[in-house]
């Protein structure tokens, strides 16, 4: 190619890439999220995040028991309609990690009420009204309500398992006319009359007040399933107007520093200040690719650290720059000062982005909540310098020497005249 | 071309006052952990009319049976009113509890429109581990990076020239803890990012120069006495340093302008401590690392019988 040509070709493929990066680009099936559509942290959009442990358990849970746990959390998001969340199951230190946005329209929406529900996992127990149990929590495969088959009577369905119907069958024959009474740990949430023995593995609970009623107590059997219940240890609130603010806050605090970072090397620098712009644009729009490709959930230390990488990048042509002047003043040509300049320079580079690695990566693997975002943009950052700071730059400060009109050594910043 | 290594002892003394400053601070201000640390509840409400803060801790005291703290606060750029009840205890705070408190708290004030902005509770276990998962980062970053160095500058003294990055690190994480100290800033995990990231930031400072320090090594050979060399290194790569410093100073500083007028209390407590690792990274590179490798390098030297210039 051209050598002329590539630094025309850099700058659009920046610009091109840059664009995909703010407005996403669909293809087919294939798509790139824009910038509005990324995967915000909590503290941006408002939310819920909070880790559950089991009570009172004196062991770390199984595999099993959290994925039970995570399973009921999760069916009982579903009853609550909360659809955009995010369970996950920590199984080294046995917790179930929550999180769920609290969107701005919800004005009615009481996120401390909503942890504590979802954490009202209890043992569950069917009890005769001598207090004995006669089924476990873990012997309903399945509760679900309905209503009756002409809609006027909502009641809840239980599905048991094998064991579980023997039991039920058992009981429900020496039970007949009498209570049963459904309890979470201590408290009684239900209760209903045997009208028959029940021997199939399938009972009903009739006679529900209503369709609301009767969902709400399928969901609490459901969660009966759960062999221990869990406490919140850890929870962090934000309600969705802070979060909102502090975003706008900090895109125009990266859009300033942007800015003056650019003029910066523009006015110190010329030439390759220029290259050094687009170098910068080109490393942004890398970290914002390696946020919205993977929707990696950005924070607002994680913003932050994407402009802190904006004045950390400019590091590598700084160290390029100074160098090609000082290479100039040498007596170097243009041309030999600018191969010279770049290979001096690389090792410095190339070891200081090392180490920024190595922070970076210390702070993904030990760092906790928010932070993780911040090293992963700080990572992404040092990553892209590489390429745009020494590659591309190098490609483009090549190019440009061709230009005859740019040749002088003082648009570099050399002391004498060309 | 600037005498580094001539006026040595003034930026030794300059820097240990402001050590020594440091630690009379923290005698005075005590090192603060934030509840992500230390374990607790923090609640935040905003609210329309007035709202007395000694009454409001014993509505709360009474509701959930905790050592209660609040606080008042206005913002003038959200023109907001912010209520913050903290709790403390060995034992976290239950979600039911939260609710008591949120509850106790609109019952006592039905007009004052109170809605809660933003809670924080973390079990005291969990914040240690935390906490001690933060050291360990800041501990292992220290450790790679004097491997690291000590590798890549084998041919000047990888252990001298690791070991004196290392003080310089050390004054960096001095300073900036020292301004969480200062501005009663309580440690959380911006203060372990702060660190990690002037670490990381700061060494690259000391490798710009230690790598022309080579470089010159090589072209001029041994026979140019130690400080010479160093100080043409630093004079050298010194625009490079205040350039790229100046970059990332503004970067952080409007970070932080902007944390300040619209109160984003996460990234302020964040982006101070920064804007004066900044300059202490700079500061400790040319003014500390250097003349005290040069130091050791001649006493070296002298060690084994040869006479340094």
């Amino acid at each position: 190619m051209n050598s002329k040509r590539v630094f025309f070709v850099t700058v659009l493929i920046t610009a091109a890439l840059f664009c995909i990066s703010i407005m996403g680009l669909k293809i087919g099936n294939f798509e790139i999220k824009g910038a509005d559509q990324m995967r915000f942290g909590i503290d941006i959009r408002g939310g819920v995040e909070a880790t559950y442990e089991p009570k009172d358990l004196g062991r770390t849970p199984t595999v099993n028991e959290l994925e039970a746990a995570r399973a009921v959390i999760e069916t009982r998001m579903d009853a609550k309609n909360i659809t955009d969340r995010d369970v996950t199951v920590d199984k080294n230190n046995g917790k179930v990690i929550v999180r769920f946005p609290w969107k701005s329209d919800e004005a009615n929406f009481n996120p401390q009420k909503a942890v504590s529900e979802l954490g009202e996992t209890a043992r569950l127990t069917f009890r005769d009204p001598d207090g004995n149990v006669i089924l476990e929590g873990t012997d309903v495969t399945k509760s679900y309500a309905r209503s009756s088959q002409d809609g006027t009577d909502p009641c809840v369905v239980l599905d048991l398992s094998n064991k579980g119907a023997e039991k039920f069958a058992q009981a429900t024959g020496r039970l007949i006319g009498q209570n049963i009474y459904i309890y979470m740990d201590k408290t009684p949430i239900s209760q209903a009359i045997v009208e028959t023995q029940i021997t199939g593995g399938h009972a009903q609970i009739t006679h529900m007040e209503s369709m609301q009623a009767a969902s709400a107590l399928a969901n609490k059997i459901n969660s009966g399933s759960l062999p221990f219940s869990l406490v919140v240890k850890n929870c962090n609130i934000i309600s969705p107007t802070l979060g909102s603010n502090a975003l706008a806050v900090m895109i125009l605090a990266g859009k300033i520093a942007f800015v003056l970072v650019c003029l910066f090397m523009l006015l110190y620098y010329r030439v390759p200040g220029v290259v050094a712009c687009i170098a910068l644009t080109l490393q942004v729009t890398g970290q914002l690719l390696a946020l919205s490709v993977p929707q990696f959930t950005l924070t607002l230390p994680g913003i932050a650290g994407l402009i802190l990488s904006i004045g950390m990048g400019v590091d590598a042509n700084i160290i390029i720059s100074e160098r090609i002047k000082e290479e100039l003043n040498s007596g170097k040509t243009l041309r030999r000062a600018i191969d010279t300049g770049f290979e001096r320079a690389f090792s410095a580079v190339f070891d200081g982005n090392i180490t920024v690695i190595i922070v970076a990566i210390i702070l993904i693997w030990l760092g906790s909540g928010s932070m993780l975002s911040f090293g992963y943009t700080l990572l992404c950052g040092v990553i892209m310098n590489f390429v745009a700071g020494v590659t591309a730059s190098r490609l483009m400060i090549r190019s440009l020497s061709n230009y005859e009109k740019l040749c002088r050594p003082q648009y570099f910043g050399a002391r004498r005249a060309g | 071309m600037i005498k580094f290594y001539k006026h040595r002892y003034i930026y030794f003394a300059i820097s240990i006052c402001i050590i020594l400053f440091g630690i009379t601070a923290a005698f005075i201000n005590g090192i603060q952990l934030d509840i992500q640390f230390k374990g607790g509840t923090i609640l935040k409400y905003t609210y329309a009319t007035t709202i007395n803060a000694e009454q409001t801790e014993k509505i709360v005291e009474q509701a959930v049976g905790r050592n209660t703290n609040c606080l008042l606060q206005s913002n003038m750029a959200k023109d907001e009113k912010m209520l913050i009840v903290s709790l403390a205890g060995n034992e976290a705070i239950t979600s039911q509890e939260q609710e008591a408190v949120t509850s106790a708290l609109t019952k006592a004030y039905p007009d004052a429109h109170l809605a809660l902005s933003e809670s924080l509770t973390v079990e005291p276990f969990i914040g240690r581990h935390f906490f001690t998962n933060g050291l360990i980062a800041i501990a292992l970053s220290f450790l790679l990076i004097l491997m690291y160095v000590g590798f890549r500058f084998k041919n000047i003294g990888g252990l001298s020239a690791g070991t004196m990055a290392i003080v310089a690190l050390f004054h960096d994480v001095f300073v900036v803890t020292a301004v969480f100290i200062i501005f009663k800033i309580p440690l959380n995990d911006s203060f372990i990012a702060a660190i990690l990231t002037i670490i990381g930031f700061s060494i690259n400072d000391t490798i710009v120069i230690y790598d022309r320090i080579r470089e010159n090594e090589r072209l001029l050979g041994k026979k140019v006495p130690t400080e010479e060399l160093v100080d043409l290194s630093i004079n050298q790569s010194m625009m490079r340093s205040i350039n790229t410093n100046l970059a990332v100073f503004a970067s952080i500083t409007v970070i932080y302008v902007f944390a300040q007028i619209y109160d984003i209390g996460s990234i302020r407590g964040f982006a101070l401590p920064m804007m004066f690792g900044t300059i202490s990274g700079c500061y400790s590179t040319i003014c500390i690392a250097g003349p005290l490798w040069t130091m050791w390098q001649n006493h070296k030297k002298k060690q084994n019988g040869i006479k340094p210039a």
